[in-house]
């Protein structure tokens, strides 16, 4: 690459990173700020952190909407894993008729927004409150249910299976194992970055999740945390520093969770097997 | 194998924690028993405040009632009523809800069953007149009238007066005499006079309601955009001011707030719960007062306006009597309630006999010791009434689009009759 070509390629990077990480720094020198300071757009990290914070915790029920939050996503992404890989790994490796016409119908239903699903979703979940309460209207279970796997988790599970040795199968069965333990023996082990992907995927996904929580949970102790944020930020004289605050406090496990498997989830997204 | 049944007991060990603490409340709305009503409402420093006050003032003669109280953000409210009504169940919807009074009546002629009489529990003369429109369906009146968004006219005395006026010369003033006045202080203090957001033109709500007049006729359905010569004179005095440049574009609500706090412009020509926003910033007190709203150059227009503000609805599900008692003796007929209300948190509500009282006559300091309560309650009482309709922000949106059209040298009366067709196909 010539020297101007560097420079070039540089300068686009720079500005590029700029402009996606501003948002960011924004954000976090907001959350020190008292409100006044913020509506007036000052860059300068201020020294109101510490109250920004105890007025927080004072005006709402921060830990509990974050335990909500966390339990939520949890229990979505382990179960979309489980899910969805299995799904997709069957799709790639067993062979029948109907197969890619069911999976056409499954990508179609990509298509349909969840507006549109919401308000028979909701009636559903409406009958089953009267059946079964503990999995109807205004439980944690119901704003699980709904999300625990998506079309596209299937289809990414299935392209990645793709590059899978069926080979190893094959061996795999001359060995004696059982479908079920090829699968948790040999695929779970070997797919590793593929799952860390989709889980990254999957958890921040359901931890932003906004509008179906909004409509099935009803009571304040249900809360998660994107609620909490719309509620704070619903007032007519909102405290911005404040709001701040909380958003750096809800960004910080899906960050964390991303540094975290930050390398895997770089390998999972070019293709799981080498 | 074991790896299966540990994935397996780990997800229903995970669904179990989830569930866990529901099954021993009941669902709000639906409860059996019905000692417990559920109310929406949003904003903690306001309208849950408000609430909050109320409960206080029932549970002290009735404490057997449990009143819970769940904080929603207003447009949450708006799709999560939207969504448990159109389904068709009335599992978890409250006892009572707070609606903007623009989106009212789209929730009372959609779901007319849904929503309880209120008309012989509260007496509706007591409550400012421009308050019954959106709140009525066919003469039956299903809302009780809670805050007023009663406009003033906010502005910086020392600029004013670094232009030669003095508060009196803001008293009951035309739109054209506001641009005029706004010229001079622009000249003198280098200040913009006001902000706008170009998204949002509800400074034409504003206007036109000084009048008498609305984005929709009387029936709240048919646009009344063309040959609406309030809604003309408000496009042209929006013009108007953009050509004397003494407008600073914002984008949003931070930057509106932003704008006075900074001491950027000179006026805040809008609803009065903007009160608290223009108080925080408070190196600036002594340095503001509030006149009348201008008014239009006709000679039905008044110096009141009103902008946003609320009512509260009773759902017609369990509960619905103890939800009315609740309301009939606190916001419905308590005037000590509203006293408390104002004095703790500035409210005004839409209880004329309330405006009697001491706390409405307290005067303020960062306005200069004027009894800004006492005058918004005074404006109040002389608001036009106009019954707001179905579409007010979907035809605001077409006015939004074609006013920036008009800015651009499309003539008037064109652009009027384009956005009165647009109206008509889009709310058919």
């Amino acid at each position: 690459m010539s020297k101007f070509n560097k420079i070039f390629v540089y300068s686009v990077l720079i500005i590029a990173s700029l402009v996606s990480v501003f948002p960011f720094l924004w954000m976090i020198v907001s959350a020190t700020n008292k409100s006044s300071d913020v509506t007036q757009g000052r860059l300068l990290p201020g020294s109101h952190l510490f109250e920004n914070v105890t007025n927080l915790l004072n005006t709402v029920e921060l830990v509990p909407a974050l335990m909500n939050s966390a339990k939520i996503s949890i229990a979505t992404t382990i179960l979309a894993m489980l899910i969805a890989s299995l799904a997709g790994y069957g799709f790639e490796i067993f062979q029948s008729r109907g197969k890619d016409i069911v999976f056409n119908i499954l990508l179609l239903s990509m298509m349909i927004p969840f507006a549109a699903l919401m308000v028979p979703l909701f009636r559903m979940f409406g009958d089953i409150s009267g059946v079964l309460p503990m999995i109807g209207i205004d439980t944690l279970t119901a704003a699980v249910l709904p999300t625990v796997t998506t079309a596209f988790l299937i289809f990414f599970f299935r392209q990645n299976t793709k590059m899978f040795p069926k080979e190893i199968l094959e061996a795999g069965r001359m060995d004696g194992l059982g479908e079920l333990g090829i699968f948790f023996k040999i695929y779970v082990p070997t797919m590793k970055t593929t799952y860390a992907a989709a889980a990254i995927i999957t958890f921040m996904a359901s931890w932003n999740n906004y509008l179906w929580p909004l409509v099935v949970l009803q009571s304040p102790e249900k809360q998660t945390i994107p609620l909490l944020i719309s509620n704070l930020g619903s007032s007519y004289s909102p405290d911005f520093g404040m709001i701040m605050t909380a958003i750096v406090i809800a960004t910080l496990p899906t960050a964390l969770i991303f540094f975290l498997m930050q390398k895997h989830f770089v390998a999972g997204m070019m293709g799981s097997v080498k | 194998m074991k790896k299966v049944l540990s994935f397996l007991l780990i997800s229903v060990l995970m669904l179990a924690a989830c569930s866990s603490g529901s099954d021993t409340e009941s669902t709000s709305g639906e409860s059996k028993d019905t000692n417990q009503i559920t109310v929406w409402a949003w904003d903690p420093n306001f309208n849950i405040k408000a609430f909050n006050i109320a409960k206080e003032t029932y549970q002290a003669e009735n404490p057997d009632l449990e009143i819970k109280i769940v904080e929603n953000g207003q447009k949450d409210i708006v799709q999560k009523l939207n969504t448990t009504l159109s389904s068709g169940t009335t599992k978890g919807l409250p006892n009572i809800v707070l609606i903007e009074d623009y989106r009212a009546q789209g929730f009372l002629q959609a779901y007319p069953d849904m929503f309880h009489k209120l008309s012989d529990t509260i007496d509706a003369d007591a409550f400012a007149s421009y308050k019954m429109a959106p709140t009525s369906v066919d003469g039956e009146n299903y809302g009780l009238p809670f805050d007023t968004g009663v406009t003033g006219l906010y502005f910086r005395t020392d600029y004013l007066e670094e232009a030669g006026y003095s508060v009196e010369d803001m008293q009951n003033i035309t739109w054209d005499e506001y641009i005029e006045i706004g010229k001079k202080v622009k000249e003198a203090t280098g200040k913009n006079m006001l902000t706008q957001d170009p998204k949002e033109p509800s400074l034409l709500r504003v206007m036109i309601q000084t009048v008498g007049s609305w984005y929709v006729k009387e029936d709240g359905k048919t646009p009344n955009i063309e040959g609406n010569e309030a809604l003309k004179e408000a496009f042209e005095t929006y013009k108007a001011m953009l050509e004397a440049d003494i407008v600073k574009p914002v984008s949003d609500w931070s930057q509106f707030v932003g704008a006075f706090n900074s001491g950027e412009v000179a006026t805040v020509p809008t609803g009065n719960w903007i009160t608290p926003s223009v108080k925080a910033e408070e190196s600036q007190a002594g340095k503001w007062a509030v006149a009348p709203i201008p008014r239009q150059s006709s000679k039905e227009s008044v110096n009141a306006s009103n902008l946003g503000g609320s009512s509260i609805y009773v759902l017609n599900i369990d509960g619905k009597e103890q939800a009315v008692d609740f309301l009939a003796k606190t916001f419905g007929s308590n005037v000590d309630f509203y006293e408390k209300l104002n004095k703790e948190m500035g409210a005004i509500g839409t209880y004329i006999p309330a405006a009697e009282s001491e706390a409405y006559k307290a005067e303020d300091e960062f306005f200069g010791g004027q009894q800004v309560t006492a005058d918004f309650a005074a404006w109040m009482e002389q608001i036009p009434q106009v019954n707001y309709g179905l579409h007010t922000y979907a035809i605001e949106d077409i006015l939004a689009v074609e006013m920036q059209n008009y800015l651009k040298g499309k003539d008037l009366d064109q652009v009027l009759k384009d956005a009165q067709q647009q109206a008509e196909a889009q709310i058919k």
